[in-house]
């Protein structure tokens, strides 16, 4: 009796250390919102928090309004490559319309086109409609300086609007993750690419051991089973 | 040795460890893919019959809290299980769970065996599977509370880390439970009910306590050591009463039958989910 009380009271008592642990760090008994925050720098105290290039305070060279006499790239194949290096350029993701010039777009659903877009947990899961990040028309490319979605202000101007306190670091968040097996995903998100090889490896290495092994043995233990009876009948006779 | 002899292979604090890691484990695989499978027509009525999206992940989060504590607490108690005066045969001994040598010969003389080459290996207290069992657990809840905790606070973690990590947490914590719930339904409880030496149920983790005979047919090392030690005399167990063995076969059955369901549909829905 005294044993089990040496036990059961210790294992009490750390479960509500536990909680109570768990509790300060995450749950309710943890500070205001980083956003609630009211600093003199927000600026400085904001990077302090980040993990990202630090744009903020720098600026770009800003883009022109039009390009009057440049084509829509990518449309229209030509002999020669777009890019000076002959590498292909997603060039469309620095347009203020990405979608100009393309035929038949009025009319068409974004799915149509974008199939692997739809695939996501705001699209399939928290019914999110693609304008709800990417706006109205006409929709910029991810790049454009002025682009909602450009990562120097995805934060404040898209993700921001429904995650309270989102920063940067948080816009880094993949929103449209490529397939996490594929060659793409190998190229753009290698991280993603080989996590997803090594629990995959695990899961069927685990399966391809435990499998057989257990089967095996159930149907060896039927015939040693079998056999035992057979010789207890043969004692009994 | 009368041949009623029972033995005590858990005390009545580890079946409560185990009963609380089935509860957990399948509040934890029903809400899981209430959320997973949300796109598919089943995933929808298991939400609807959960009482919502919101109701749903709601619950997975304080289970997950519950099942960390659980874990920590766990922990506090395998340490009070060592004995710190003679720590070598406590972790090393046969009645240790750390995997030793002979748990690699056993498992090559059980390969044979499967071929008609040879005996079956003379296992000691724990099976190398039953230590794969363990340990499996032991890694796999640490990987899903850490990524578990990280989406449950993504803006919090997306000030520790960047925000990508969050991407690879959804990854891990998804194939770990995927991982965990594959070898649990498959495997797990091909062992413990299907087999035929355990068929129909084997009990020994809701009685506590088993016959010598079958850890003598079983178990021949651990069997020796207790004939050897005068650790027999001292025990009287009584076999579990009636009402107890039917509350746990019911019981066993229903967590089996729950848990093939869900098995079977997760694998018959995983080709409208992207996965891939
Ligand atoms: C007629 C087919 C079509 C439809 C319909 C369409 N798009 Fe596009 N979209 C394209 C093509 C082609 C590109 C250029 C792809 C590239 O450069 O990789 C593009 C590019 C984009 C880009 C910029 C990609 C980048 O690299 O920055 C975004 C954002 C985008 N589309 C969103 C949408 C949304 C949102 C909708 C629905 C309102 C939509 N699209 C409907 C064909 C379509
Ligand atoms: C939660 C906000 C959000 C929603 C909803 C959303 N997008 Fe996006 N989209 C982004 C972000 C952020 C990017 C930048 C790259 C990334 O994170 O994947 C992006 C990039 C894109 C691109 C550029 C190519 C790529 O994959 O990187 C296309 C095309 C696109 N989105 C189309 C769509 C379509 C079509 C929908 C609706 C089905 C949609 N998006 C819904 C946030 C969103
Ligand atoms: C219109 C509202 C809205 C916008 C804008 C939005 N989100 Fe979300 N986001 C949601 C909702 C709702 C959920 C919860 C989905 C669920 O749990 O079913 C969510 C979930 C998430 C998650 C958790 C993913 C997971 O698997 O648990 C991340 C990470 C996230 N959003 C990142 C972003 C980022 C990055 C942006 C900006 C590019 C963004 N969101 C913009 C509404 C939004």
């Amino acid at each position: 009796m005294r044993k089990k009380n040496r036990i059961c009271k210790p294992l009490i008592f750390y479960s509500v250390l536990c909680s109570v642990l768990l509790m300060t760090a995450f749950g309710p008994l943890s500070g205001p919102v980083f956003a609630q925050e009211e600093l003199a720098s927000a600026i400085r105290r904001y990077k302090g928090y980040e993990v990202s290039t630090g744009y903020y305070e720098e600026y770009e060279s800003l883009p022109r309004r039009q390009r009057p006499f440049v084509d829509v790239p990518d449309l229209r194949s030509s002999a020669f490559p777009y890019s000076t290096t002959s590498a292909s350029v997603r060039s469309r993701s620095h347009l203020a319309d990405s979608h100009q010039g393309i035929k038949f777009y009025w009319g068409r659903r974004c799915e149509d086109c974008h199939i692997h877009e739809t695939l996501d947990i705001h699209t399939t899961r928290a019914n999110l409609t693609c304008r709800q990040c990417h706006g109205g028309e006409p929709i910029a490319g991810i790049d454009h300086y002025y682009s909602p979605l450009n990562p120097i202000r995805r934060h404040a101007y898209v993700c921001a609007k429904c995650h309270e306190g989102a920063g940067a670091s948080f816009a880094g968040y993949l929103v449209h993750e490529p397939a996490p097996g594929s060659i793409k995903a190998k190229e753009e998100f290698p991280v993603l690419y080989y996590s997803y090889w090594f629990m995959s490896m695990l899961l069927i290495g685990t399966m391809a051991f435990f499998l057989p092994h257990t089967i095996l043995m159930g149907i060896r233990e039927l015939f040693g089973k079998k056999k035992e009876e057979k010789n207890d009948t043969d004692d009994t006779h | 040795m009368t041949p009623m002899t029972r033995i005590n292979r858990f005390t009545v604090i580890e079946r409560m460890f185990h009963l609380f890691l089935i509860l957990t484990f399948l509040v934890q695989t029903v809400t899981g893919f209430s959320r997973l499978f949300i796109s598919t027509i089943w995933g929808k009525n298991l939400t609807a019959a959960l009482g919502g999206a919101e109701t749903s992940i709601t619950i997975h989060k304080w289970i997950g809290i519950l099942m960390i504590a659980g874990f920590m607490v766990h922990t506090l108690y395998l340490l009070t299980r060592i004995n710190w005066g003679d720590l070598k045969n406590s972790l090393f001994g046969p009645d240790s769970l750390i995997p030793n040598r002979k748990d690699a010969k056993d498992l090559w003389k059980r390969i044979q065996w499967f071929f008609g080459l040879g005996e079956p290996p003379r296992m000691d207290r724990w099976a190398y599977w039953e230590k794969f069992d363990y340990w499996a657990v032991y890694w796999g809840m640490p990987l899903l509370a850490v990524t578990g905790l990280m989406l449950m606070y993504p803006i919090l973690t997306s000030r520790i880390m960047p925000g990508w990590t969050i991407n690879i947490a959804v990854l891990l914590h998804r194939a770990e439970a995927i991982l965990a719930i594959t070898y649990i339904f498959i495997v797990h409880f091909y062992i413990g009910h299907l087999r035929p030496t355990s068929f129909p149920m084997n009990e020994v983790m809701f009685s506590g306590s088993l016959p010598l005979e079958e850890i003598q047919k079983e178990k021949p090392a651990w069997a020796a050591r207790l004939n050897q030690s005068d650790a027999l005399n001292h025990r009287s167990i009584n076999p579990p009463a009636r009402w107890y063995r039917v509350f746990y076969y019911v019981f066993g059955y229903a967590v089996l039958g729950f848990g093939i369901y869900l098995l079977i549909n997760g694998i018959i829905y995983s080709r409208y989910i992207p996965i891939h």
